[in-house]
């Protein structure tokens, strides 16, 4: 990471070496021209337009690493001519549909078409007939496609799916004259336009519907097919905001416009994102569509008043702002409820704990640290499902990085595999996670730090054995002729070696631990990922304490992934209980009084994009949001404002959220929203970590307990994550059983077929599918569709249970 | 019609004398010459001769010029009879009083449709950009400009402006020379694009 | 007695609701002729040739709903029309407007009072009209009422006095202020006429009397592009119309007055009966009053207090010193 001087047509610029040159012309905010490129992800140099000179010779600013003292010079005449010819090969048989086509006035080829003055065509050749294919959520439209290969590079170097590659597109070759009347690039690209088309993967696909695909193309080729034809991209209001669906806090644009001539309350026409720097999963993308038409209603508002007067708790979930958690929090000062969040409960002791080990207040890593990092250990979580985002950073930096990923979780994810060329998965037990920590400080940690205890216990797993091995031995024999010469000859031998019982718990070879250690040893910025299964295991404190201990003593980040949008937040800021009192208020939970944004509880309250406000995200960053949609009704602080808790407006509590727990005084409206140019995270602000000093508190596994039967693992389909996706019908991914498909056929079921879950004394009946994704035995309960489930199934507990499946 | 040879006359006015003298001859001459009775004698002229310009309006109405703005309407394709809009919104985004809203969709067939396409005529300033605009001569102002009505929203819904079927059928489709029509030497300013196959 | 009172009643009531009804028709014929001069049709659908436009536009009057602004001062916004049209009619007490007839073998004397001091009645009572503007404008909480108000005071004032001392030559003349004293003493024929010994008392007086009657060229006080509608902005429906009424009342008073002054009153003329010639002679007023709207366009108001003290006021003076010199001799 040295820092160089470059300059780009003669400014002087600072730079990190090897950076590429676009990027740094970008951050500076110099524009080259430039469409396949697509930052964070490899260059593909399909579109060519980027070419700058650089010491006198010509290069590919995308694709073209800076030198300490380089000289670019964006363009010449050359160049311009160059570009404006590529533009002319783009326009060849290019529709001109742009009066009904839905990127008109956003599209990257009207505007260079513009820009390169391209008011003449020159080439032409005849067009083949091609089909309008719709993809689901997406339409595409090959006439219109430029084969920038965006859709195929994000997928691939970002989503992860590789659900869309190149296929011929049919047209007759390009006839050889015109390679002399044409400049070489631009033929170059000709060939490549004519030569392909995009087309999806028939086998396996694995396409999730996240819609980046359709995000990134430059041209109306890819069409959103809800958005289709319902709105000119001008008419639309963005309306910045952050995605309230998971704790990855993406940053988001609605779009907004007036419902129709009739109608004038506004509507979401769709959600984008910045491309560049923020990948948006299906419910980011799509999941829009909750909000709550409400009005005021006086005789309902008394009757939450009484509810809260007769009230001694209240439950909430955490899909909530962190200045409403406030206002609970102050509820709970003011008039002494008690608060109930089982996740953040369980989140915020985890965190407590791991600050016992690691010495400071939060975990190190953060999303972005999973993109630059080289190695990636992740453990007790469904990365795919519980949080898309860390899924992509994780193919991401397998794909640009060549990160090895080291994935364990208690079954095997088939995504996962494919992320990197270097993945290795490891499998264990429900209950078993300590073992895999343990194994991984015997793996990394320095001997010498190691607590006496933990020494001890791993020790119990060794012993010495003894195994043949087959050595080659050079023997000096005599030839026919007498002659010396030496052969090789492979003898079988009895060596002494330790073996390791726990690599053979987890089904690993027993050479895997000093490969860790190797491969470990020459990566530089290593990171673990903690998922949620952790947070309400049972030995959830000595797990908490063991990844506070590998922070402190290795060179990994940590990242502890919040379960839900707000999970941290609320666990920094609410002061929350175990139990729960006898008349419970469920704020968007279960309760006696329930106060509900999806408009089927007893009080109507907002949904989150009708709402301004903060949340923290798993960069323990408070970004804020800001409301997409007019909204009608009562909302927490007006219920608080007549319990004495007075504050005008709930954004004001942005300034008062507690600093003790790393938040900044800081005014709701002076929160930045955005990136940098130069991509860097610039939204809110950033928690502070206190640090203090740390203890080696950290104990032995106990891993006596095991779950007997079939088990049940919460987990929801990719892109759904609680009610309000499921609230959203254009998420299409359904509620119920999933199984990999060896399970389905051993228990002879197929996929869509009633099966009866029993658990304990409770039963419940759902559809089983299956997810190509998974592998053996373990089968996903879906909870997103009903609190209630979740409650009666799991009970806030453990994500893993014991049943038995029947079918019905 | 215009008449080419019609000038702009200068009109000779006399020098205006700020001296005493001066100002003294100007009055006795405006006292003395009775100019105010020309004047009267001008209009009783007038009234004696009775020669009366006035149009009975609505008795008689003048015929308007083509590229006279009124109500907008919405024209038809003269082969298919389909809607010529396609709903490209260039109208919408024009239009300085932003009077002009529509709703659009996906049709059956795959391509864009309108579903409604009105016009706030109190809002709109006739100022014709919207015409103007249109790449595909679809909405165009028409010759009506007689718009009281007992509702606002009159004349304004695509239903008032879209030529009705039936018209269309009788050829009863006016196509107009003046506002938003392509300018007479159109096809020559138009570069082409090649298509040698 | 009793049968003077009922006649007297009787006339009043003839003249009230004649008046009234010409007003009325004046503002059509009024209306008819700009248009001619204009070459224009002027009113053309309301009955045959616009005929019923009067009354049309009376029905309109009487059902529009009365408005009084919520600053304006109440009992005097209220009385101030009241004041314009009454002192307009009362004038008219002083007025012989024929010559006497019998009627079923009764004497007629087509005067509602013959008082001796008949034209200083007329006009005062004519400047007591003038606080129907002002009261009007000053209490309609209005500041182009306001501005009207204060224009009309001043040229309302100012041409009185023109108009009195115009009025002073012919009187001593004459030697009496009775408007039959004044018309019996033009009796005899078309060369007694008063216009021919007074011709530029009679210039002065009709003059004055368009200022006073707010005619066009000295329309000030309610001329639209100055001060909308000057004291009357605030006005509507039946109120404004008393207005109204009054003004084309004065006019056919100024009519009358100048007929009977200057051309000879109801005398015979010719072979022309005495009630038919003030009729003609009165229709020639009227007429004149619509030509030079017609035809003048209207000075500012520094031209028209220039006029008045700077010009017409001394020829005025002047007029009566002449006159009284050849009255001595
Ligand atoms: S893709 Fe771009 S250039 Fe092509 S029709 Fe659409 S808006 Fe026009
Ligand atoms: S929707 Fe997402 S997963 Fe599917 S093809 Fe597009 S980018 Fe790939
Ligand atoms: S579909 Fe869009 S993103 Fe994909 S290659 Fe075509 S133009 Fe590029
Ligand atoms: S005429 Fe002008 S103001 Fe009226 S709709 Fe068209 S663009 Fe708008
Ligand atoms: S500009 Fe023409 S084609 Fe486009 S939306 Fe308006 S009327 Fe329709
Ligand atoms: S952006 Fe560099 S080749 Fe396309």
């Amino acid at each position: 990471m040295k820092e160089i001087t470059i300059f780009i047509d003669g400014k002087e610029l600072k730079a990190i070496e090897n950076e590429y040159i676009l990027n740094i012309a970008r951050e500076n905010g110099i524009f080259i021209p430039a469409i396949c490129y697509l930052t964070r992800c490899s260059p593909t140099l399909a579109c060519k337009l980027c070419m700058v000179e650089a010491n006198g010779k010509r290069v590919y600013s995308c694709n073209a690493k800076a030198k300490e003292g380089m000289d670019i010079i964006t363009t010449t005449p050359e160049i311009e001519e160059e570009r404006r010819a590529i533009l002319e090969v783009y326009d060849i048989n290019h529709p001109l549909q742009c009066g009904v086509c839905d990127k008109s006035g956003e599209c990257e080829l009207q505007n260079y078409t513009l820009e390169m003055g391209v008011d003449v065509q020159h080439y032409h050749i005849a067009d083949s007939k091609k089909e309008i294919e719709d993809w689901g959520h997406a339409k595409y439209d090959p006439y219109l496609c430029i084969m920038c290969e965006r859709c195929v590079t994000v997928c691939k170097d970002m989503v992860g799916d590789a659900a869309l590659k190149t296929t011929p597109r049919g047209t007759e070759a390009l006839d050889k004259d015109w390679k002399d009347k044409i400049p070489k690039d631009a033929f170059s690209i000709w060939n490549r336009i004519n030569k392909n088309i995009i087309g999806r993967v028939e086998e396996n696909n694995r396409c999730e519907d996240c819609g980046e695909c359709i995000a990134v193309c430059p041209v109306g080729a890819l069409a959103n097919s809800h958005f289709q034809y319902t709105s000119n991209a001008w008419e639309l209001t963005k309306i910045p905001a952050t995605c309230p669906h998971c704790s990855a806090g993406c940053l988001i644009d609605y779009e907004i416009k007036h419902t129709d001539i009739e109608n004038s309350e506004c509507k979401i026409y769709r959600v984008t994102n910045d491309w560049n720097y923020v990948t948006l999963c299906g419910a980011g993308r799509f999941g829009y569509e909750n909000k709550n038409s409400t009005t005021k209603c006086e005789k309902d508002f008394l009757s939450a008043m009484d509810a809260f007067l007769r009230a001694d708790t209240i439950r909430f979930s955490s899909f909530i702002t962190n200045e409403e958690a406030l206002i609970l929090q102050r509820l709970k000062e003011k008039r002494g409820y008690k608060l109930i969040n089982s996740d953040a409960y369980n989140f915020q002791k985890f965190l407590e704990d791991y600050s016992k080990t690691s010495g400071s207040s939060l975990y190190s890593g953060s999303k972005r640290d999973i993109h630059s990092s080289d190695l990636i250990f992740t453990i007790g979580g469904a990365m795919s499902n519980d949080n898309p985002n860390i899924r992509f950073a994780l193919n991401n930096s397998g794909k640009l990085n060549k990160a090895s990923i080291y994935y364990s979780h208690t079954y095997r994810d088939k995504i996962i595999q494919t992320l990197s060329k270097t993945t290795t998965e490891i499998v264990y037990k429900p209950l078993k996670e300590e073992l895999v920590l343990l194994l991984l400080i015997d793996s990394i940690v320095e001997k010498s730090s190691i607590p006496e205890v933990i020494s001890v216990y791993l020790e119990s797993f060794k012993e010495k054995r003894v195994k043949t091995i087959q050595k080659e031995i050079k023997e000096k024999v005599l030839d026919e002729e007498g002659k010396e010469i030496e052969v090789a000859k492979k003898i079988d031998e009895e060596v002494e070696y330790v073996h390791n019982t726990i690599l053979d718990e987890l089904g690993l070879a027993q050479e895997f631990s000093d490969e860790l250690k190797k491969d470990y040893s020459s990566k530089s910025s290593p990171i673990l990922i903690a998922g949620s299964d952790l947070y309400s295991h049972k030995r959830a404190e000595n797990i908490a304490r063991l990844l506070g201990f590998i922070e402190k003593h290795s060179n990994f980040k940590v990242l502890l992934i919040p379960t839900s949008t707000n999970t941290l937040g609320v666990s920094l800021i609410c002061d929350l209980d175990k139990e729960a009192g006898d008349y419970v208020i469920g704020y968007n939970d279960i309760g006696d009084y329930r106060l509900s944004s999806l408009g089927d509880g007893d009080l109507d309250m907002p949904a989150l994009n009708q709402q301004e406000g903060t949340f923290t995200t798993i960069d323990k960053r408070v970004v804020p949001t800001n409301a997409a949609l007019p909204y009608g009704g009562y909302e927490l602080n007006d219920i608080a404002k007549e319990l004495g808790v007075f504050s005008k407006e709930t954004i004001r509590y942005t300034k008062m959220l507690p600093t003790k727990s790393g938040f900044v005084e800081a005014l709701f409206d002076e929160l930045p929203l955005e990136y940098t140019n130069g991509g860097v995270d610039n939204r809110g602000y950033e928690l502070e970590a206190k640090s203090f000093e740390a203890q080696n508190a950290i104990d032995a596994a106990d891993i006596s307990s095991e779950l007997e039967g079939d088990i049940v693992y919460k987990r929801d389909p990719i892109s759904q994550f609680n009610e309000f996706t499921k609230s959203s019908k254009l998420l299409e991914a359904k509620d119920g059983i999933y199984c990999s498909l060896e399970f389905l056929e051993k228990r002879s079921l197929s996929s869509g077929d009633l099966v009866e879950l029993e658990i304990g004394k409770e039963s419940i009946t759902h559809h089983v599918y299956v997810d190509d994704s998974m592998d053996g035995d373990i089968v996903a309960l879906s909870t997103f569709q009903s609190r209630k489930l979740d409650h009666k199934i799991f009970g806030d507990g453990y994500r893993y249970v014991a049943a038995k499946i029947k079918k019905v | 019609m215009v008449n080419s040879k019609a000038k702009y006359v200068e009109v000779e006015l006399e020098k205006y004398s700020l001296k005493p003298f001066d100002r003294f001859k100007r009055v006795m001459k405006r006292t003395f010459k009775g100019e105010l009775f020309v004047g009267l004698g001008i209009v009783f002229r007038e009234m004696v001769r009775f020669n009366i310009h006035t149009t009975q309006y609505p008795g008689e109405k003048l015929p308007i010029s083509p590229r006279y703005r009124a109500i907008h309407e919405l024209l038809r394709l003269l082969e298919s009879g389909n809607e010529r809009c396609i709903g490209c919104g260039l109208c919408e985004k024009i239009c300085i009083s932003k009077c002009i809203r529509m709703d659009t969709h996906l049709g059956e067939d795959g391509r864009k449709h309108i579903s409604e396409y009105t016009i706030n005529f109190g809002r709109c300033i006739f100022c014709g950009y919207c015409a103007e605009v249109c790449p595909e001569l679809a909405i165009v102002h028409g010759p009506r400009y007689e718009n009281s009505s007992e509702q606002r929203a009159h004349f304004g819904l695509k239903e008032d402006m879209l030529t009705p079927i039936d018209v269309f059928k009788k050829g009863a489709q006016k196509e107009y020379p003046g506002f938003g029509a392509p300018s007479p030497d159109a096809d020559k300013r138009i570069k082409k694009t090649p298509l040698a196959y | 007695m009793s049968a003077y009172i009922i006649e007297t009643i009787i006339k009043v009531v003839v003249v009230m609701l004649v008046f009234s009804a010409l007003a009325g028709f004046i503002t059509y014929l009024e209306r008819k002729v700009l248009a001619f001069m204009q070459r224009r049709l002027g009113p053309m659908y309301v009955g045959p040739y616009g005929l019923l436009q009067v009354l049309a536009d009376g029905i309109k009057l009487f059902t529009k709903e009365d408005i009084v602004p919520s600053n304006a001062n109440r009992p005097i916004f209220m009385i101030a029309p009241v004041i314009s049209a009454a002192t307009a009619f009362i004038a008219m007490a002083a007025i012989p407007f024929f010559p006497e007839f019998d009627l079923f073998g009764h004497t007629v004397r087509p005067i509602i009072s013959d008082i001796n001091v008949g034209l200083l009645f007329v006009l005062s009572v004519g400047a007591i009209g003038m606080y129907g503007p002002l009261l009007a404008g000053m209490s309609s909480g209005n500041k182009w009422s306001l501005l009207g108000a204060a224009r009309a005071t001043v040229q309302l004032l100012s041409f009185e006095v023109v108009s009195g001392l115009a009025i002073l030559a012919p009187l001593m003349v004459i030697g009496s202020l009775s408007l039959i004293d004044i018309n019996n003493y033009q009796h005899g024929g078309i060369f007694d006429w008063l216009v021919w010994t007074q011709p530029v008392a009679f210039l002065l007086f009709i003059i004055a009397g368009y200022a006073e009657l707010n005619r066009t060229p000295f329309d000030l006080l309610e001329h639209e592009a100055e001060v909308v509608a000057g004291f009357a902005t605030e006005y509507s429906g039946m109120r404004w119309g008393m207005f109204f009424i009054g003004e084309y009342a004065n006019m056919i008073t100024l009519a009358f007055l100048s007929a009977l002054i200057f051309f000879g009153g109801f005398n015979d003329l010719w072979f022309i009966p005495g009630g038919i010639a003030i009729l003609l002679k009165v229709m020639f007023f009227i007429f004149l009053f619509l030509w030079v709207r017609a035809a003048w366009p209207h000075i500012r108001p520094d031209q028209l207090m220039w006029l008045c003290w700077k010009v017409l006021m001394p020829i005025a003076l002047v007029n009566i010193l002449i006159t009284g010199i050849v009255v001595m001799i």
